[in-house]
This record gives structure tokens, sequence and C-alpha cells, in this order.
């Protein structure tokens, strides 16, 4: 089909789809009314298991089946980008050229805000029962983090300092033990991802039962999945060269 | 351990086995990684064939973390097995466990790794197929998809295998970004996430413009993943280029689990406010339209495996056919019909992966008369065009007789139609092939204008193949057994009207879920086994396949035959529109739900 027959298409669809669609929005619940029924329940049901950020009770602990399937789409794709990415017959690995050095107030800012970073990382996944943040948002900030060693450095260096086989390890395991504490919740006869641990008092570090310890293997999940995701990605557009591309 | 456990052991299982599978792939041996995904596959096979065949008495509801529901609502996520999710997640686990069978000699170089995307992919098959909250079907259903996407892609070598994975992957995320629009509006509606109290919120409410635009986007996904036109352009691309197992799981179980999720988030959270009528029209539509367009490119095709991808959008276009008639009768029909095609297609798409390992190619006109005599894939292959067909007393025909009966029972005799045209032209498409490929029949090939040839394509194995390995010819016999059987054991057929009866009891599968009160029994269907209407429809259908192929086979030399040929008309224009491109099909998708939009919007809302 040419181009303007596609957009034709597309238009006739939009003509139909749009009005239908704004209907649907006006008929949708005015902001800020009183009635919000599954927010009167989620929040007393955390509170109950003693989670003060309510949105990591939601999503580890009342929906925590959702959160074990996501970390799971994580696990599928950080696999699933390790072969599609892989080296194929053709490529051939190149040598970087010797003058990518950063500039060196590039270098200066990142040596600086590194280690605050991995620290504020940490410390998002470990309060991520009490505060805003958890494992999602905690590990893509470790991850990052680590990318500051290639703005303040050179791409060897971030090779040297991550270890992509570990992913195997990373990613299996923390998957593993989301899995695993959910089989144990089914042991203990309380259900499949039951908070069977001590809830312990609100707003403690150790409190929520289950929630900081899911968090904890998400953000291990996270951390080395965007690593891995973003290694395979720099790989390509920095150290793979095809044979097809004539300038190997 | 109670009954309960055994939905969410189904889903975990695979998913630690490929933490494991993952972990250990670098050093273990090959020999103990394929035992343990097939092993692993077997189980979630058994688990769920234990909960089909018990939940026949009653739903297995489980509440995931422990929270049951208080005055009939929770903050949780449920999954509801019954005997119809049950029963299709023991069929992913078999599809799984034949495809990890034969992919023993297979894939070598990838570590492991194809068995740990293997396994996360049945993960999602089986979640999908038991949850009952629509937010976690959205999840699972994304699961599905990341892992199928990379077993597509799997051989980069090959462009056609990048493109046609990025395709898949374009289109199916398009779908599931739609979908979640789609559930974000109910929500924003109803306050809930879960089907049955959905059901219930929505159970004798006006249909306004939200709830239909909700559910209009809800299904675009699954009808997306359905295949269904003009939503189907992904998945011949898709098909031509996955590895012959992976096409195995996703022509027989992942396809056909869109329309089963069109017809859960139906039955359970919208047949309370959108009238049966309405939806009956909105899904014939597109349905016929599916059968059409499969059968008319299934039998332009030349490379097999594209072939075989057409003939199952063209039998998708019957299920969905037979779902939209909404009686028992025709979701047993529907539900035996996927049972039966799951295993003949299956065993035709591993045919065709051991003509790949052996020749390199998959094209009709190159493998023309190469396959031998003697070789039992060639009459396997035949077996199974003449089962696709809906030969009495085999599994396709079996579900195709019940559908049939049950369209002619609710007033749709005319519908028949569909039914004996798609199976037969299928059937005779595949017929064609393999009288073509394994007994050199008819002409020797011509050269041709411009079609998707099947040469040059890489071997799956290592190197090409000379003896066929016992495991792959296993595997084949295991798929082809497995699609006859429904035809000829009467206990699944009575199990199948029972399970229907209860998929469509939406008051009891709301009680069951919400108010844990007692199952209602259900008494079986009636009537529901081969009949001679049934038997001598089949043998139409089989004869009029057998016609198309001898017609394929021995065409009359037009003038001009030789040298290159020219198509017909309206076969140029089909191959046009199957253009490749990814524009083309993000603008089909929206047509189709524009489609689906109006079919559904205008009788609810116009004369308000």
């Amino acid at each position: 089909m040419s181009r303007t027959v596609r957009l034709v298409m597309f238009g006739v669809a939009a003509a139909v789809l749009a009005p239908l669609f704004g209907l649907a929005i006006a008929g949708a619940p005015p902001f800020g009314t009183a009635s919000h029924p599954y927010r009167d329940l989620a929040v007393a049901a955390a509170l109950r298991n003693a989670t003060a950020n309510v949105v990591s009770s939601i999503n580890f602990d009342q929906r925590g089946l959702d959160t074990l399937v996501e970390e799971t789409i994580l696990l599928a794709s950080v696999v699933g980008a390790t072969i599609v990415l892989r080296a194929s017959t053709g490529d051939v690995r190149r040598e970087l050229a010797g003058d990518d050095r950063a500039l060196a107030a590039v270098t200066l800012v990142s040596v600086a805000v590194l280690p605050g970073t991995l620290l504020i990382g940490l410390d998002v996944v470990v309060h991520g029962h009490l505060t805003p943040g958890g494992g999602f948002q905690g590990g893509v900030v470790l991850a990052t983090g680590l990318h500051l060693l290639y703005l303040a450095s050179r791409y060897e260096t971030l090779e040297r300092l991550r270890p992509l086989h570990w992913y195997r390890w990373s990613e299996g395991l923390s998957t593993a033990a989301f899995g695993g504490i959910g089989v144990g919740g089914l042991a203990t006869g309380a259900g499949f991802l039951a908070n069977v641990l001590p809830h312990g008092s609100f707003a403690d570090l150790l409190s929520g039962g289950t929630v900081p310890l899911l968090n904890i293997a998400v953000g291990v999940a996270v951390a080395g999945g965007v690593v891995v995701l973003l290694a395979q990605f720099l790989d390509q557009a920095l150290r793979i060269a095809s044979e097809r591309d004539g300038k190997g | 351990m109670s009954r309960s456990a055994l939905a969410p052991l189904a889903v975990v299982a695979p998913i630690l086995a490929a933490c494991v599978v993952l972990v250990a792939g670098r050093r273990a041996p090959r020999l103990v990684i394929d035992v343990l995904a097939t092993a692993t596959a077997a189980g979630v096979a058994a688990t769920t064939g234990f909960l089909a065949a018990s939940t026949l008495g009653g739903r297995a509801v489980t509440w995931s973390g422990g929270w049951s529901p208080v005055g009939g609502r929770s903050v949780g996520v449920v999954l509801v097995a019954d005997p119809l999710g049950a029963g299709l997640a023991c069929l992913a686990g078999l599809l799984t466990a034949v495809a990890m069978l034969y992919s023993w000699r297979y894939l070598a170089s990838l570590q492991a790794h194809y068995h740990t995307l293997v396994l996360l992919f049945l993960a999602g098959l089986v979640g999908f197929a038991l949850t009952g909250d629509l937010f976690n079907m959205f999840v699972f259903f994304e699961l599905m998809g990341a892992a199928a996407y990379a077993l597509t892609a799997l051989r980069i070598e090959e462009p056609d295998s990048v493109q046609g994975g990025l395709t898949f992957a374009v289109i199916n995320s398009l779908g599931a970004y739609l979908s979640l629009m789609g559930v974000g509006l109910i929500y924003a509606r109803t306050g809930e996430l879960g089907l049955a109290r959905i059901g219930r919120a929505l159970g004798g409410q006006r249909a306004d413009a939200l709830v239909i635009v909700a559910f209009v986007l809800v299904v675009t996904g699954f009808l997306v993943k359905a295949a269904v036109a003009p939503m189907h352009f992904w998945l011949a691309d898709a098909h031509a280029v996955a590895p012959a197992p992976i096409c195995v799981l996703m022509s027989g179980v992942m396809v056909e689990l869109g329309v089963y999720a069109v017809a859960r988030v139906y039955t359970t959270a919208f047949a309370g406010v959108l009238p049966g009528g309405v939806l009956r029209t909105a899904l014939l539509v597109p349905g016929l339209l599916t059968v059409t367009v499969g059968s008319g490119m299934c039998l332009i095709q030349r490379h097999i495996k594209r072939l075989l991808a057409y003939s199952t959008i063209a039998h998708t276009g019957l299920f969905v056919v037979a779902f939209a008639v909404l009686t028992p009768g025709s979701v047993a029909g529907a539900a035996l019909y996927v049972l039966g095609h799951a295993g003949i297609k299956g065993a035709l798409f591993l045919v065709t992966g051991l003509l790949l390992d052996r020749f390199g190619s998959v094209d009709e006109r190159d493998l023309f008369g190469r396959g031998s005599r003697r070789d039992p894939g060639g009459w396997f292959f035949l077996a199974g065009g003449v089962a696709l067909a809906g030969a009495p007393p085999l599994g396709p025909g079996i579900g195709k007789a019940v559908a049939e009966d049950a369209a002619g029972r609710a007033g749709y005799p005319w519908l028949v139609a569909a039914f004996v045209v798609g199976s037969a032209v299928t059937g005779g498409a595949v017929l064609r092939a393999g009288l073509r490929v394994f007994l050199g029949l008819g002409h020797p090939p011509q050269p041709p204008a411009s079609e998707t040839q099947g040469s040059g394509e890489q071997p799956e194995t290592p190197s090409l193949v000379r003896a066929v390995p016992r495991t792959m010819l296993a595997a084949i016999v295991l798929l082809l057994l497995a699609g006859a059987l429904p035809g000829v054991v009467p206990p699944l057929w009575v199990a199948a009207g029972r399970a229907a009866r209860m998929f469509l009891d939406r008051t009891g599968y709301a009680g069951q879920t919400l108010d844990a009160a007692p199952p209602t029994p259900v008494a079986p269907l009636p009537g529901l086994g081969w009949t001679t209407t049934g038997v001598v429809l089949g043998l139409v259908s089989v004869t009029l396949a057998v016609a198309v192929a001898l017609l394929g086979v021995y065409r009359p030399r037009r003038a001009g035959w030789r040298g290159p040929v020219r198509s017909p008309a309206p076969v140029e224009l089909l191959h046009r529109l199957h253009s490749g491109h990814v524009g083309d099909y993000v603008a089909w998708l929206f047509l189709g739900v524009a489609v689906v939009g109006a079919l559904i919007a205008v009788p609810l809302l116009a004369g308000r």
C-alpha cells in the first residue's frame, strides 16, 4: 500500500473511533470524587499488614501475583534480548578507537555523583515498603548509576566492571526467590504469595512482612536486567560490526 | 494440599524450572536440561489435566496471597480453574512437552536459553488460561508475548527471522496497549479488576459509550492474538520464520487462547450489559472474513509454513464463528475443534520442520517429488491433511460436526457452509502440497512470477539431517494421535458439553468466585457426538478437499503456463495486501477495531 492509502485507511478508522472514545471519556467519573471503592479496601489492607507505602503493599502483597509475572516478563525480555542480539555469524568484534576519553569536566561530575547514586539506589530499594520507591525504581537507579562509569571513563572500564555472565545468577535467582516466597506461602497453608512473615510495627525498617524481601528480589532483577539490556545495545553500537557493513 | 493450590503451582513451576535451566544452562549437560524442561511441561499438563477433570463438579478458586473476599469483595488477584480454562492449560502443557521432545537435537548453540524461554512461554499460556482477573490477564498476555517474540526471532542469521519477530512484537504490543486502555476505562467505571466483580458491577446496567469502548478495546488485544482479520497479518510472517516446535505452540494454543479470552471476558464480565445478539454480529462478521481470507491465502501459498499458518487463521475464524453462536453446543464444538486442530496442525508443522532440516527448504515447488514414498513423514503429512479437512471419526471432524449441529439448532444453518468450505479448502491445500512433495504427483514446477518462496532457508538442526531422530518422529506420532483421539472418545464429548455449560454460566462463576457458594450442578448436554448429518458433512468436506488438491496438482496447462505465470487479479490483490509492511498492518488493525466498535456501538447507541 502507498503511504496515502495507508493514511486514508487509518483516517477512516480514526474518524469512527475518535468520537466513540470521546463519548467514553465523557462517561468516566469526574476527578476528585469521594467514591474510590478499591482505595478504601486497599489502604485498609495495607495498614492491616503494617506496610506504610500502600503502593508497595498493592504491588507486592495484595496483587503480588501481577508483580511476579511482571518480574518474569523482565526475565523473558532479558533472555530474549540476549539471544536476539547475540553476535551471529558474520559479526566481528571490533577494537574501540583509543581516543574515546571523556572530557575532564564530565569525568569529574560523574565520579562525584557515582557513590551517591548507588547509595540512593540501595536506599530506594530497601525502603520500598516505607517511602515512595521500591525494587523497580531503585533497580533502575542502581543500573543507571553504574553507567556513570561509561561517562566518566572508557567503555572498557564499564565492560570490566559488569561481568555479564552474572546475569544468569542475578535474574535466575531473584525470580526464583520471588516464586519461592510464593510457594512458601502455599506451604504454610496461607495461600500462594501470602504475606506469612511477621508484619512488625508500622513504619519500622523491619515491617511489612514479605514486602521488603520481594522488593529486594525485584531490585536485584531490575538492576541486573537493565545492565544486561543496556549492555546488549551498547555492544551492538560500539563493539559489534557486521562484515556486511563493509567497514568492520 | 488442597485443590486450590494446584492452579498457582501450575503457573509457578515452569517459572522456577526456567530459573534453574538459566542458571545451570552453561554447565549442565544438554540431556539434563532437555529432560528437566520436558518433565516440567509434562508435570504441568498432568496437574492442569487433573484440575480440568476435577472441576467438572465445580470450579477451583484460588485467591493469591490468601486475600479471600469479605462480603464478596477482595483486593487480591483470583485464579479460577474451570474445565475449559484448565483444559486449555493442559493442552499448553502437552504441546510444550511434545515440542521439547522434538527439540532434543536442536538449536544447540543457544545454551539452554531456548529452554528458558519456552518454559516462560508455558507459564504465560497457563496463567492466561487460569486467571479470573482482567489486569492479570493483561500481564500474562505480555509474558506470552515477550517469550514468543524472542522465540520467533531466534534464528538471527536470517534477516527474515528478525523481521518476522519484530512485526509480531509491534502488532501484538499495539493490541496489548489498546487492551490496557480498555482495562483502565472499565476500572474507572467500576473500581474493579476481577472479572466476576466487573460482571456484578455492570450487570443490568445500560450499555453506554464507556462500557462499549472499554469492551472493544479490551478484546482488541485478544483479537490480534487470535489473528482475526483484518488483524491477522502478523501471524503468517511470524510462523514463516519461527522454529517448527514454536509454531506448534503458537498455532496450537496461543492463538486459540486469544479466542478464549474474548469469550471469557464477555461471558464473565460483559454478558450482563452487552446483549448476545449484538456480540454475535460483531464476532460473526470478522470471523467469517477471517475464514475467507485464511482459506484463500492458504490455497495460494507455496511456502509450506505460510500455507499452514493461513490454515490456522482460517480455523481460528471457525472457532470465532462457533463461539459467536453462543450456545453450550457451539462452545463445546469449538473446544473439541481446538483440541483436534492443535494435534493435527502441530504434527503438520513438525513434518515441515523435518523437510527444512533435510532439504534446507520449505518451498512446495522446490521440494517437488523430493520426499520419498518410504518416508513416514510424507504419510503423516497426508493423513494430517485429511484430518484437517474434518474427516470422521477424527478430532477436528468431531469439533466441526458439533459446531455445525449447534449452529443449525440456533437458527444459523447457513454457517455450516463456512465450516465445510473452510476446512475443505485448507485441508485440500495441505493435501496438494503433500501429494506434490512426497509423491511427486502432477506437473513439475514452473518458474514463478513473484511469490514468497520458501527456499534458501536455514535448517534448525546444526546441519542437514539424513536419518530422522527417533525423538522427532515420536513427537509427530504423539501429536497425530492427540489430534485424532477427541473424535473417538465419547467421555470427552460429555465433558466438553458440561465444560461449555459451566463456561457460559455467569452467575455460577461469580457465586463460586466471590461468595464461596457451592457449585451448581451441571447436566450433560444431550445429543452431543457424531450424527448422521455430521458424518455426511465431514465426508463432503474431505471429498471437496481431495478435489481441491487434485485440481491443484493436475491443474490444466493454460496458454502462457510456460514462462512466468501471472496470477489472476484477486490472487494478486490478496498477495499485495499481505505486504509485510508494519505500517500497513497497523492501519488494518485500527480499521478492524473501528469495524468491531461500530458493529457494537451502532445498534446500542443509535436511537437513544
